[in-house]
């Protein structure tokens, strides 16, 4: 990155932590403007709303764009490959200017530049190595794959979008499924990253946005070796098959699917333990969604009570867990346990409720009825049931 | 950790910017050393209510013979009831204002027990047909219920999901993943306008008298969502599109004047993405395509343009 690009990151850290200790009434407002002085960001940050609008009308621009020019010159698979090409390098040129102007840099549209960059080259060198070189598809996707390993890689580390990282770090997860022994490479590969990237997060070095890729990075090594290991996917031969398309359906022996049972049932508890100990919350989350995944894939072999009861208690067992761990932190001295609190500290309380009501709304809306008809019906098009479980199964 | 808030928390304590005390909480939080689940306690809530509500529907689909209609109804409605009481007990007294909920827990069980009810009314119809050939009104009665309780207990997830509901009463979907809705096209939009209105005039009256104004975003990108939405519906469907496409084009323009004059972000964007899309139609429709192409990129970098200027002028204001 370039380091006016991190000197700017590292003070609007700053910047939005003092914002939070304001809201919080833990500073007043000369603390706040000393802060500001203190640490001058001159890049304009607009509200994510204002951020994703520009994405979406950076994204129209360069769509329509590349239309333009491709019904204009209509040219063959060479031609179409370069143009892209053309277009993805010039789109990373337009994202070099956006990022080197404070006024630019953090409006939305150097980030999708940025992507739709390393998107067009990825798909025109696809092109190219397919169409042109006329290689198979199957190593046409390996290249492809390499390539998007390199770009995104490149792309996050120069202009520090987590999403590149993430998106670096899938495609060589599929590079290494379409490999022999793609579950232990998957395996080898998720620890490795875990390894490089668990205390990257904290270091003062990087810059903030590297740090927040690490992060990132560390969830996607752990969901990989989780992927590697979970009995379903050894069952199924998810990563042996579903990169390739082709299910092999191999028997694994009886020593490795006992292996991967207990492997399954430890590694949430292991990740859970580890966010505890090190009060990460991003661990936590994932170690949350991992005993999730390892009891549906326990429902999946042991059918322990009738899917209703399952769910039921499932759901009734979760409130009961967020309510006690609320009220053991609530009651505790100074309302924190272990280095936890159920209070927001410095977050936008507020913000979270808002942002709340959208998956409220997504799951629980009930399906519209059709007004014209008015038929009498049990079954059909869900919201006959009142919303009372969003199915539309009733 | 936050490194770069570690030190700068280091940094303003030497310069006596910070107090001691204040220094030594801040740390604590930059370091780690304290750390808020307050959304991971959320986030079991919300999946708990979805499993909960999706066993219970799995339960009456799998089990109403064997269990009995009166039975799974007045379970259900127990359900309900229990959870309401707990609200209803535990919550601060009515006000026309803000009402901050008494823990993190409150919202949940309150959308927990609307939608037990919810279920409760539902399968109750459908057992036994109270309202007869009327039955889709059901959803009227959820809705009426889930906005007054999204009043009394000062909730604006509660709310989003009677708004909802009562564009699904008018066969509109508002879920995310659902189009405009079933039924006759010409009629839905009609609905979809006439409840975007209403709610708009809503978030107009709930600002100008003060009666829970906090409310005025949950009922204005409702009504925008409905209103635009149905206009784009219009140009992108209907075969009197040229008409559809003008309404929504002024509309779209009023929608930007005003917000941007309210300083509201999110429907200033509703209506740039409404009237660009309705711009898209218009061009496509009337253009060769590759022109169509090069205008609608060049009208995408005009829109830019004045994303940029209106931004910067909210922010000047």
């Amino acid at each position: 990155m370039r380091s006016e690009s991190v000197a700017w990151e590292r003070a609007a850290e700053v910047r939005e932590a003092a914002e939070g200790w304001r809201r919080a009434q833990i500073i007043g407002t000369p603390a706040y403007e000393a802060i500001r002085q203190a640490y001058p960001d001159p890049c304009v940050t607009p509200s994510a709303i204002w951020r994703i609008l520009t994405a979406v009308m950076v994204t129209a621009v360069t769509l329509c764009s590349l239309g333009a020019l491709w019904l204009a010159t209509r040219p063959g698979s060479t031609g179409l490959a370069l143009l892209i090409v053309v277009l993805g390098v010039a789109a990373w040129m337009l994202t070099e200017r956006l990022q080197a102007s404070p006024r630019s840099a953090r409006r939305g549209a150097a980030g999708t530049t940025a992507f739709w960059g390393s998107v067009f080259v990825l798909v025109g060198v696809g092109i190219f190595v397919n169409e042109s070189l006329k290689i198979p598809s199957a190593q046409t996707m390996n290249t492809v794959l390499l390539a998007s390993v390199l770009v995104w890689a490149a792309s996050c580390w120069r202009w520090g979008s987590p999403v590149f990282a993430a998106l670096s770090a899938l495609s060589l997860f599929g590079l290494l499924g379409r490999l022999p022994l793609g579950r232990a490479l998957w395996l080898l590969a998720g620890a490795a990253l875990i390894g490089l990237f668990a205390r990257r997060s904290d270091d003062l070095a990087w810059a903030p946005s590297h740090r927040r890729a690490a992060m990132v990075l560390l969830v996607v090594g752990v969901g990989a070796v989780y992927a590697a290991l979970n009995v379903y996917s050894l069952d199924v031969r998810f990563v042996e098959g579903f990169v390739k398309f082709a299910p092999v359906r191999t028997e694994p022996p009886r020593w490795l699917f006992v292996v991967a049972a207990v492997a399954t049932a430890v590694m949430p508890v292991t990740i859970l333990a580890w966010a505890l100990k090190s009060r990460r919350t991003v661990l936590l989350d994932t170690g949350i969604v991992l005993a999730a995944l390892s009891l549906v894939t326990l429902r999946q072999y042991v059918h322990v009570a009738p899917l209703w009861i399952v769910l039921t208690a499932s759901g009734a067992a979760l409130i009961v867990l967020a309510l006690a761990v609320e009220r053991a932190l609530r009651h505790s001295p100074d309302g924190e346990r272990g280095g936890f609190t159920a209070d927001a500290l410095f977050t936008d309380d507020r913000r979270q409720q808002m942002l709340q009501t959208v998956p409220v709304v997504a799951a629980f809306t009930p399906a519209a009825h059709i007004p014209a008809t008015e038929e009498k019906g049990f079954a059909g098009r869900g919201g006959a049931f009142g919303g009372g479980g969003a199915s539309d199964k009733f | 950790m936050n490194p770069d808030v570690v030190a700068a928390i280091a940094r303003l304590r030497t310069d006596n910017v910070l107090s001691g005390p204040q220094a030594a909480l801040l740390n604590r939080v930059a370091r780690r050393h304290l750390v808020s689940v307050r959304l991971e306690i959320r986030l079991l809530l919300y999946v708990g209510v979805l499993l909960l509500t999706f066993g219970v529907g799995v339960l009456v689909v799998e089990h109403q013979d064997a269990i009995g209609p009166l039975a799974i109804a007045g379970s259900l409605g127990l359900a309900a009831l229990a959870c309401l009481v707990w609200v209803a007990r535990k919550a601060p007294p009515f006000s026309w204002r803000e009402v901050e909920s008494p823990n993190v827990a409150f919202d949940y069980i309150l959308l927990l027990g609307l939608l037990l009810f919810a279920s409760t009314l539902g399968y109750v119809e459908a057992q036994f047909t109270v309202l007869g050939p009327r039955w889709a009104h059901h959803l009227l009665i959820v809705g009426v219920v889930y906005f007054l309780a999204a009043y009394r207990w000062d909730s604006r997830m509660v709310l989003g999901l009677a708004l909802t509901t009562l564009a699904a009463w008018r066969g509109v979907s508002l879920s995310l993943t659902g189009s405009l809705g079933m039924g006759h096209a010409g009629d839905l939009r009609g609905n979809a306008i006439v409840l975007g209105l209403v709610y708009i005039a809503f978030a107009t009256l709930a600002v100008r008298l003060e009666r829970k104004p906090h409310f005025e975003e949950v009922f204005g990108n409702a009504g925008l969502v409905l209103l635009l939405g149905a206009l784009v519906s219009g140009v992108l469907d209907s075969s009197t599109w040229g008409v559809w496409g003008v309404a929504l084009l002024a509309v779209a323009a009023l929608v930007m004047w005003i917000s941007f004059g309210l300083g509201r972000s999110l429907y200033f964007a509703l209506g740039v993405l409404a009237a660009y899309i309705g711009v898209l139609r218009l061009l496509f429709r009337w253009s060769p395509v590759s022109l169509a192409f090069l205008v609608a990129a060049l009208l995408g970098v005009g829109a830019l343009a004045l994303i940029f200027t209106a931004h910067r002028r909210m922010i000047e204001r």
